[in-house]
């Protein structure tokens, strides 16, 4: 699969002028463009991306925040920041969020065309392997310890995924929207795959349970059952004949009338969801946490704490000197290098975060 | 003076800034046409009660219903961005980065020319 460039610039212009001056090397990779850093995600989400490069200052989702979406949702996607905004320290907060390059506009095609190739070659600076057996070079992965990001092509559906070894252990894998245990058993489902090896791998943390060959167990279980259902429907002459059956001769639409009482059974469970206990706000909280940024949130505890509420009381009078509503949340850095979110609240609460923590979407979920 | 706010000033969404000394004193205020009315009104408010409560904080960030303070200590006082829900939030941090070592050599020498220099500035 050739590799896709996604460009990201709220200049329509010049996301068409970078198309066109790309053209020539269309032999070697594909240009895609977004005019916003929520197209682009979009365009992630459904789209097989080598590469983003985007610009820092846009509307809405700016630079810095697609960078940090795309490392949470995306993390094996290399992006490469461009400004013409040149500060030093704008270098350093590129780099520094985890941007992968930095290019200062304006820039020729020539040094977008170098900056696109060294990005893309590291992708497989280890090679490439075509028409290989999964299971057998994972072993071998896991055999030799190797740590590498290994970039898996489905040639059947022409579905891409991604998983990450670190000394021969499975840290995590990403196939779409799916990271993690599910998308490991979608990747080590494939049959016909191709592959392209980086010699890195950007977890030092096992995001999946289990060892490699207890997945590759499960995996190939679960491949021999859908096979196995298939064959099953195609063997059972039974149903075929009562598919065959005319709809005019009702009569054996009756039995299927009795279906409902079936459905009935069905509303127990409905009744037992009601008896668990209420969350408390602490564990709605994490609830809403985790629905929003999944298991990467950066938060060492939760926790009530009436320390703040004379900051919240403060601050809550000067937004009412300017009728901007109600203080919902607060992030406070404190001297000793220590981070919360505060909710205000009949009981207020802090959450402790890391310097990783995507407290901004953090902030979105809770308020 | 001018010049090195106006990086953050032109920011979409960005309505307006304030300087205020540790002793609450709101030493300077910029703002956009449509949020002057609210400019003048938060360079009224005594800031001394939320200073004492910003003790031993960095910087902070104040979430509203239809707007965010965005704080940041520097050696003689605060830097106070109030942005829109639209702003892009983390050129907003980083250009009030690039600001804070300009902000203590502009900072007057004694209280007293305060009010004098933030008239200057309109």
């Amino acid at each position: 699969m050739k590799p896709n460039v996604l460009i990201v610039d709220d200049d329509a212009a010049f996301l068409r002028l970078i198309q066109k001056d790309m053209e020539v090397f269309a032999d070697s990779f594909s240009i895609s463009i977004a005019e916003s850093g929520n197209v682009a995600l979009e365009i992630l989400e459904n789209t097989y991306v080598s590469l983003v490069i985007s610009d820092m200052r846009m509307p809405g989702m700016d630079g810095l925040e697609l960078l940090a979406s795309i490392l949470n949702m995306f993390p094996d996607i290399p992006v490469c920041m461009m400004t013409s905004y040149d500060k030093p320290k704008t270098e350093e907060a590129a780099l520094g969020g985890g941007a992968v390059g930095y290019l200062k506009k304006p820039f020729t095609a020539i040094e977008l065309f170098a900056q696109i190739t060294k990005m893309l070659n590291k992708r497989a600076d280890g090679g490439s392997l075509h028409n290989v057996t999964l299971e057998t070079f994972l072993q071998l992965i896991e055999m030799e310890q190797q740590t590498s990001t290994l970039r898996v092509i489905d040639k059947k559906d022409k579905k891409s995924g991604v998983l990450f070894f670190r000394n021969g252990e499975l840290m995590n894998a990403r196939s779409g929207m799916k990271q993690g245990k599910d998308a490991a058993y979608e990747i080590l489902s494939w049959s016909n795959v191709s592959l392209t090896i980086e010699h890195d791998c950007i977890f030092k943390e096992k995001l999946i349970d289990g060892d490699l060959q207890a997945l590759l167990l499960d995996a190939m279980r679960a491949k021999d059952e859908i096979a196995g259902e298939f064959e099953a429907e195609e063997d059972d002459a039974g149903s075929e004949i009562l598919l065959d059956a005319p709809i005019e001769e009702s009569q054996p639409e009756i039995p299927e009338i009795k279906a409902p009482p079936v459905e009935i059974k069905a509303k127990p469970p409905v009744e037992k969801k009601a008896e668990l206990p209420p969350m408390t706000p602490i564990e709605k909280i994490r609830h809403k946490i985790k629905a929003a940024v999944g298991a990467r949130d950066g938060i060492s505890d939760i926790f009530a704490d009436a320390s703040w509420d004379g900051l919240i009381v403060q601050a809550s009078n000067i937004g009412e000197a300017i009728n901007c509503g109600r203080l919902n949340a607060l992030y406070v850095h404190k001297d000793r290098n220590e981070q919360f979110i505060v909710i205000p609240g009949p009981e207020t609460l802090a959450i402790t975060i890391s310097q990783d923590s995507p407290r901004d979407r953090i902030i979105a979920a809770l308020v | 003076m001018k010049d090195i706010f106006q990086e953050v000033m032109g920011l979409e969404g960005v309505r307006g800034l304030l300087i205020v000394s540790k002793e609450g004193a709101v030493t300077l205020t910029k703002s956009s046409p449509e949020f002057k009315n609210e400019a003048e009104r938060l360079a009224q408010i005594n800031w001394l009660p939320f200073t004492i409560e910003m003790s031993g904080i960095n910087d902070a960030e104040l979430v509203y219903d239809s707007a965010r303070f965005y704080i940041k200590k520097f050696e003689d006082g605060y830097l106070i961005v109030i942005v829109g829900d639209n702003a892009p939030l983390s050129m907003v941090r980083l250009n009030c980065e690039v600001l804070i070592p300009s902000l203590s050599k502009m900072q007057p020498a004694t209280k007293k020319f305060g009010n004098l220099l933030r008239k200057k500035l309109f």
